[in-house]
């Protein structure tokens, strides 16, 4: 099983401007870890540092045990890195591409093929003899994640994996992640809550170079309260109607004359009793929080400045 | 820590990997690079373009007429080889700097780094496959003009009189040229993030600067023994019949103007003290430098 690890890991580029500071963390096994944060908090620093594309100027990064600063081959072997916005030679087709990186990680002429058509039908890739230079971003995005699974590597680091990517393309790709980390270690950064909620186990959150939190999402998600949700009726409902409804809530706006947005004080007695009270009312089609849990605990954790956390 | 799953796996299972070695590795990466330059449009650029000069040339040597070639070749196939290669250091010169001004620097100013760098491939493995890539590319491109040449001194001369065992020496020296003038633009490349500055800065070093420097030392009655385009020069002259190292040319009250012709012996001794200072000198930078972008 993969491994990768961040050991007292500090980064700074130039005088005094610390990208990352002191950042310790060590996963193992199979399974997501999800990596949140503000744009500049550190993510990308972080991942680069794991695969040798920066130097830490304090502390080590290791990939399956190997630093890749002593070795980088011997740490990169077992490890597919998506990377900011990778781009092949646009005068490479995609099966070239492809090929390039499955003979630098070992395999054979045949086992390329194979490999290539396993990520052909995992990712729904382009025509396998188009050129790079003519695919459209969301197409070499796909070209790009696969060509971190060529060689089936155990660790994934994936840096915004669906950035690029249309609807259907991320609704793809997730599921792909849902099925890949069941026998390998994701470590991913995103800012797409919903992505994060339905693939990662794990979470780290980052800020101005510094951990701020770390737990599993249930966790993370349990020590949450939402504090607004939407409630939508199976019909109709005057203003007037929500009056009981008024009497517990901090706020309710109509949405629309079926849809009402309800705030409120975030601790389950009020949010079962409201739901009682809105039944009352009319029948209630569905009655859900406003965004998800992680987005609430992210705009809990982020504002704060890292000395408080 | 994070436990494993009993579920069924993502993938399609172990994919067989063997461990590949650093010239497996460095096989891949020439392949991979050499099928970059072929297909890109700086390549059929400069080849159509030496092609385009050395078929004037060849034109205007056939308008000519084969008596008046042989006069002024001193009726020597040898020399007529040597005058029309006069130019092939500058094709090695341009194709180095387009093909290896950028070669590593595209690392670090454009997508490609993410693509390669994060591969299990030490990145000397990736510069050296790079190296050999752009090296046989630019020999490529020089091997235009040698076919040109090759054509007009048959024509001229007659296939029995073209010395091929010089010819070939020649093409050897071109080639040794190129390592060299691929070498200073690799490194160029390695400290210039643009792969646009970096072509330029290759082709201003070592033709604009170079050239004028040599002409001023010249001038001063040093020979310029420091110059890579002078080392080039031994190209040429290893077919040159009426070869002279130093000429002395009066300019009047006794003064006199001194030009250098590289002797081969020596131009390969410039040229491999080329090599030897800025290919180490480009695998260390290579090696030191971050994506920081």
């Amino acid at each position: 099983m993969g491994s990768f690890e961040v050991s007292a890991l500090s980064k700074s580029f130039g005088v005094g401007l610390p990208a990352l500071s002191d950042l310790s963390f060590r996963y193992e096994g199979a399974g997501a870890v999800g990596y949140l944060g503000p744009n500049g908090a550190g993510k990308t620093t972080t991942l680069k540092l794991l695969v040798g594309l920066l130097r830490p100027t304090k502390g080590h990064a290791y990939l399956n045990g190997i630093d890749p600063m002593a070795d980088r081959k011997g740490a990169l072997w077992d490890v597919g890195a998506l990377i900011e916005t990778p781009e092949p030679y646009p005068t490479l087709n995609v099966h070239e591409a492809l090929d390039a990186v499955g003979r630098a990680r070992g395999l054979s002429r045949d086992d390329v093929d194979r490999e290539v058509d396993r990520c052909h039908e995992l990712l729904d890739l382009p025509p396998l003899g188009q050129r790079v230079g003519w695919l459209s971003k969301g197409q070499r995005q796909r070209v790009a994640l696969a060509s971190t699974l060529m060689g089936d590597p155990s660790v994934l680091l994936l840096d915004e994996p669906t950035s690029g990517l249309d609807p259907a393309e991320r609704v793809l790709v997730r599921r792909l992640l849902n099925r890949l980390k069941r026998d390998h270690l994701l470590f991913m950064s995103s800012h797409q809550m919903l992505e994060v909620t339905e693939v990662c186990d794990q979470l780290v959150f980052l800020d101005h170079g510094r951990v701020l939190l770390r737990d599993r999402v249930d966790r993370v998600a349990g020590r949450i309260r939402p504090r607004e949700v939407d409630v939508e009726f199976e019909r109709p409902v005057a203003p007037e109607a929500m009056a009981t409804v008024r009497t517990l809530a901090a706020d309710v706006s109509a949405l629309s004359d079926r849809r009402w947005r309800i705030s409120f004080d975030g601790s389950d007695e009020t949010r079962v009793r409201l739901l009682a009270l809105c039944q009352g009312v009319a029948p209630v089609v569905q009655f859900a929080n406003t965004s998800l849990v992680l987005e609430e605990a992210y705009l809990e954790l982020i504002p704060k400045a890292p000395e408080e956390a | 820590m994070i436990e494993a799953r009993t579920d069924p796996p993502g993938s399609t299972g172990a994919v067989p990997r063997h461990r590949v070695s650093d010239l497996e590795q460095w096989t891949t990466i020439t392949v991979l690079q050499l099928g970059h330059y072929l297909r890109t449009n700086r390549f059929y650029g400069l080849l159509g373009f030496v092609a385009l000069i050395s078929a004037l040339t060849l034109a205007f040597q056939v308008n000519s007429g084969i008596a008046v070639v042989r006069y002024y070749q001193l009726n020597q196939c040898s020399e007529y080889l040597s005058n029309f290669l006069a130019y092939t250091g500058l094709w090695v010169i341009l194709a180095a700097a387009f093909f290896g001004g950028d070669a590593l620097s595209v690392d670090f100013s454009t997508g490609a780094g993410y693509y390669m760098l994060v591969l299990p491939i030490r990145r000397p493995v990736l510069l050296a496959g790079r190296y050999a890539a752009a090296t046989l590319v630019t020999l490529a491109i020089v091997g235009v003009s040698y076919l040109f040449s090759i054509g007009g001194a048959i024509y001229f001369f007659g296939a029995a009189t073209v010395p091929w065992a010089i010819l070939a020496e020649s093409v050897g020296v071109a080639a040794v040229f190129a390592l060299a003038a691929v070498s200073v633009a690799f490194c160029v490349s390695a400290f210039i993030r643009s792969p646009a500055a970096g072509v330029l800065i290759t082709v201003l070093a070592l033709y604009v600067g170079f050239t004028t420097l040599t002409a001023v030392v010249q001038l001063a009655g040093i020979e310029p023994w420091f110059s890579l385009p002078y080392a080039g020069g031994a190209i040429a002259s290893i077919l040159d019949t009426d070869f002279v190292h130093q000429q002395a040319i009066p300019v009047g009250a006794g003064q006199f103007f001194y030009s250098w012709v590289a002797t081969v012996p020596e131009g390969l001794e410039i040229m491999a003290a080329y090599i030897a200072v800025f290919l180490p000198l480009s695998a260390y930078l290579y090696q030191r430098k971050e994506s920081t972008g």
